[in-house]
């Protein structure tokens, strides 16, 4: 193993896959038990679980499109569309259940007026819960999260598979540190958040800092391991 | 979110320091005793200890995810466990793929324990100064959360492959997706006893106890992998002496699980009129 120009270029890779991840996570509504239980705003499940759903289905887009080509453009574009997709089909779907089954409104609790429809939320807000469903903006905060994580986990993927030719290894790999990045972001949220919109994302520069050396001493070590036989 | 029971730590009855002895000179134990004793008799029958070793490590993980999350998190505690897989696996490949490069491939294993351990003090380090998280053992906790991890990860990956080299760690574990299983049985070992016994009545012992159950569940399931790639024999080994010790500490489980309650009773069906 010699760290010529390239594996710097392969470390630096990494490491901004990592912060994509890692401030990705920001944008994505997580809202936990609470929102599984309709009583705040975004998806009901953990920032993890979520992360990881998009981040496997992007690595999954990722792989196949590395399949054909070596070129880093369309693997990332690939990354981030099936990231986007598996991200859209679930808020969509929620969405349905939320709105048709649980029979919320869906409602933000953290802004007075929808930044992008403009609509009014308190209203709507049920007495004793901090909001329901996934408003407009939460949905368009969630794809860009998504975009985000999709990118970064192709970028950490190209790499790794560009050191070691073994898409199995790669890919595991890549969700470790995938995890790790997730796991530091939401963190940094405490577990909720709306999107873009929601105070706690003004935290987003402790989590670029956190995220900037834990992937960095991963990415250290990436680049030196090898394919196996 | 699920958050921790009591604040400030939970109370604890063997020793965090005692029980990581434990868990990771069982680990290496089990590891290093599966090398040896299969590489010098020729056969691959005692994989098993490796998978013993792992259980080890996860008891010592989820003693460490119930001292981080007695405190609360926010983020619920599958989150810490998936963190440490997460750091686990990039420290097993690491210390592999480094002791095949240096031709030492039984070195593997500490070289892989010492990355991931002081990756993980890494982390609890940023957790506590950059997140402001505060919270006393965070540092340690994570520690012996990432050393867990990787020891599991390495631990049930060897009762898959039957072998330390990391050719064939590869070749059988990681190519074969294996390591997926192992993955998740494995951070379900060290997440879920936590995960499924907080509360204000959380005690160790019942805690711990559901850590070594889960653990045994997962050694069935990489006995079932094992099938594929070791002999039958080994295998079957594996998948009863799992089986068995799966039954033994459920049991064990819930004679606890009786204790710590106010009363068992059976409900029976729904009556007709909730129907």
């Amino acid at each position: 193993m010699n760290f010529d120009a390239l594996t710097i270029v392969y470390i630096l890779e990494i490491v901004v896959g990592g912060l994509m991840v890692g401030i990705g996570v920001h944008f994505v509504p997580v809202g936990g038990a609470p929102a599984a239980m309709a009583q705040a705003t975004g998806i009901g499940t953990g920032t993890v679980q979520l992360a990881a759903g998009s981040g496997l289905t992007g690595l999954l887009a990722a792989g196949l499109m590395m399949s054909v080509t070596d070129n880093i453009w369309p693997i990332l574009a690939s990354g981030a569309v099936g990231a986007m997709i598996m991200m859209d089909a679930t808020m969509l779907t929620g969405g349905w259940i939320y709105a048709y089954a649980v029979g919320a409104p869906f409602a933000s609790a953290k802004v007075n007026y929808d930044p992008i429809t403009g609509y009014s939320q308190p209203p709507y807000v049920a007495p004793g819960t901090v909001g329901q469903g996934i408003p407009t903006v939460c949905y368009v905060s969630g794809t860009i999260g998504a975009l985000m994580g999709g990118i970064g986990g192709a970028m950490i993927y190209y790499p790794l598979m560009m050191t070691n030719h073994n898409p199995s290894l790669s890919a595991l790999f890549a969700i470790g540190i995938f995890l790790v990045n997730a796991v530091l972001a939401s963190w940094n949220i405490q577990g909720t958040i709306e999107g873009f919109h929601d105070p706690k994302f003004k935290r987003w520069p402790k989590a670029f800092r956190s995220c900037l050396v834990a992937t960095l001493i991963l990415a250290l070590v990436a680049v030196t391991i090898t394919g196996g036989a | 979110m699920t958050v921790g029971g009591g604040a400030g730590g939970a109370p604890s009855a063997i020793d965090p320091k005692k029980l990581r002895v434990y868990g990771l000179a069982g680990a290496l134990v089990g590891i290093y005793l599966a090398a040896i004793l299969n590489s010098v008799l020729g056969t691959d029958i005692f994989s098993i200890l490796a998978a013993a070793g792992a259980v080890a490590a996860a008891v010592m993980g989820a003693n460490a995810v119930r001292r981080v999350c007695g405190y609360g998190i926010g983020t619920g505690v599958p989150s810490i466990g998936m963190l440490a897989l997460g750091m686990g696996i990039v420290g097993a490949s690491f210390g592999l793929s480094t002791a095949e490069q240096l031709g030492i491939s039984m070195a593997g294993v500490i070289i892989a324990l010492v990355y991931a351990m002081v990756f993980g003090y890494i982390v609890g380090a940023i957790a506590n100064k950059v997140m402001g998280f505060n919270i006393p053992i965070m540092e340690e906790g994570l520690t012996d959360l990432s050393g867990a991890g990787a020891m599991a990860i390495i631990g049930w990956s060897y009762a898959v492959s039957g072998s330390l080299a990391y050719a064939d760690m590869v070749t059988k574990v990681f190519n074969t997706g294996y390591l997926a299983i192992i993955f998740i049985c494995g951070g379900l070992a060290i997440l879920h006893p936590f995960n499924a016994n907080l509360g204000p009545d959380e005690k160790q012992d019942r805690t711990l106890v559901n850590g070594l159950m889960v653990g045994s569940l997962a050694t069935v399931a990489v006995g079932l992998c094992s099938l594929a790639t070791l002999s039958t024999t080994a295998a079957l080994i594996t998948i009863v002496i799992g089986a068995a010790a799966w039954y033994y500490f459920y049991v064990w489980y819930y004679r606890l699980v009786k204790r710590d309650a106010a009363a068992v009773v059976g409900t029976g069906l729904l009556p007709p009129s909730a129907l």
